[in-house]
């Protein structure tokens, strides 16, 4: 999975589930789009299916900081490696 | 404790014989019944044997963001749309709105039905994780029992007092009631009142099991429910949402807003005794308080806007506590007939459409009372359209649990 997968797909949620089409990388989520905390739960439930697999709280807790689309791929980028990693090893 | 004046700036209903004044205004005239058949559920309503419902059949076109859409059922539409028009209609100032001295006293019955099945759905069926998370997070914001209220305050980013009061078919005239007394007390200078109930078959079918609902006229739903006449059979669950904005007087003189009429009292009170029946102490006495509150007699009062639930007990109640309160006197409207029991949002789209015949002067017949119940004639029946001055007029309502209410309001200031 490329990070030019998870970009495709996160733009995909945001417009299927969001309503929001190409929104920008690097502006604050909240104060462009009112993508408020109800919308982070919706994301997470996103990011499960999309990857296959659930998310511990930790992780989720970790997404709670999240304020930008960069940030949301850098989180699900660290998701994928962490589950490649840990696929390898086993 | 000292007293304002209240009084009404807007108001505007979706109801099943119309969506607004010029379209319920024209069915009141007309004798227009809102009334159809009951919608298939594809789960209880084959079961159900009254085949009836006051449905919103017209269509109706939102324009709310998604923002707003996500915690949204379809009973907060149906609020949030009436409370948009409200505060258009008022054109209270927008840092008024958010200010904090304006409120929201909204209700319904139980939320969203339609996103509680979707719930227990769910619930019952779930089979692994991945279904279990169809419960989304949204769920509780779209069913709880305050949804109207705060997806109303949400919208319109209105900070003060919520009230929700979930008192079946009181639920509205209690908010408008309410609202009055928060108003009147100098708690909020301004109340944003009413109630919403979506389309909800396990409502029909509370009522269907306790006997209470109209079934003789399943092949011919406008000539259900039947309020006072002989052969009224029983009630018709419906849909709607009303709303009213009340502002404190001097408040709504000086900024020069349309008054449509003053709250002058607001009674509401519990029988203490069985849930269900209908009780005559009770509502005499709910009906002289209200008198009391608004410190008028009887005589005052020129027209009723009666419960009329068109139930075979609780008709013969209402008249024997309307004959012994205010005699013979003033009109008695039934607005029931026409739409059925909009439940939550009753007492307000009936206080809406008495409004409304208090600005247009004439006085809607009860519907389908071809044969006064003799039981029922010691009030002043309509049973045909008269155009008539309504200077002061009371909204009553009782709901399921023992509660209930009286609103008195008068047109000139």
């Amino acid at each position: 999975m490329t990070r030019q997968d998870i970009e495709k797909e996160v733009r995909n949620i945001f417009l299927r589930e969001f309503e929001v089409e190409n929104p920008e990388m690097e502006v604050n989520l909240r104060e462009a789009y009112g993508f408020d905390s109800i919308d982070a739960i919706e994301l997470l439930l996103e990011i499960e299916k999309f990857l296959g697999t659930e998310l511990t709280q930790e992780e989720k807790k970790l997404a709670m900081d999240i304020r930008t689309m960069k940030q949301i791929i850098d989180y699900i980028e660290m998701l994928a490696k962490k589950r490649k990693t840990a696929t390898e090893k086993n | 404790m000292t007293e304002r004046r209240v009084v009404i700036t807007a108001c505007s209903a979706i109801s099943p014989i119309g969506h607004g004044k010029e379209q319920i205004v024209e069915s009141l005239l007309k004798g227009v019944s809102g009334v159809t058949t009951l919608r298939e559920d594809d789960l209880i309503s084959r079961f159900i044997h009254s085949r009836v419902y006051g449905t919103v059949s017209y269509p109706m076109t939102y324009d709310f963001a998604r923002q707003h859409r996500k915690t949204m059922g379809p009973v907060a539409y149906y609020a949030c749309q009436v409370a948009k028009e409200v505060l258009a209609q008022a054109e209270l100032p927008s840092a008024f709105v958010t200010g904090g001295r304006l409120g929201v006293a909204f209700g319904s019955i139980h939320g969203s039905p339609t996103v509680q099945r979707d719930i227990y759905k769910i619930f019952f069926e779930a089979k692994d994780k991945a279904s279990y998370q169809g419960i989304g997070a949204v769920d509780y914001l779209k069913s709880m029992v305050h949804t109207t209220a705060v997806n109303i305050s949400k919208m319109f980013g209105i900070t003060g007092r919520i009230i929700a009061s979930g008192t079946a078919c009181t639920t509205s005239s209690q908010s408008i009631g309410y609202g009055y007394e928060a108003v009147k007390y100098g708690l909020q200078d301004a109340m944003l009142c009413g109630g919403a109930d979506e389309y909800d078959t396990i409502t029909v079918a509370v009522f269907d099991n306790l006997l209470a609902c109209s079934t003789a006229f399943n092949d011919e739903p406008g000539r259900t429910p039947r309020p006072f006449d002989r052969a009224r059979d029983g009630l018709v669950v419906a849909e709607g949402a009303g709303a009213v904005m009340l502002e404190e007087y001097e408040f709504a003189k000086k900024r020069g807003a349309t008054i449509l009429a003053e709250v002058i009292g607001f009674a509401c009170n519990s029988n203490g005794g069985d849930l269900i029946l209908p009780n005559l102490d009770g509502i005499t006495k709910t009906l002289q308080l209200g008198l009391e509150n608004a410190r008028i007699n009887a005589s005052d009062v020129d027209l009723i806007s009666a419960h009329a639930t068109a139930t075979k007990m609780g008709d013969i109640i209402e008249a024997q506590a309307m004959g012994a309160v205010y005699g013979k006197d003033p009109f008695v409207a039934a607005l029931k007939s026409y739409m059925g029991h909009t439940m939550a949002a009753c007492g307000a789209i009936e206080t809406v459409m008495m409004l409304y015949m208090m600005q247009e002067g004439f006085i809607a017949p009860t519907l389908n009372l071809e044969d006064i119940d003799e039981r029922c004639a010691m009030i002043h029946h309509v049973p045909k359209l008269i155009e008539h001055p309504v200077k002061t007029a009371a909204i009553q309502n009782f709901a399921f649990g023992g509660v209930n209410t009286s609103l008195l309001i008068r047109k000139s200031i």
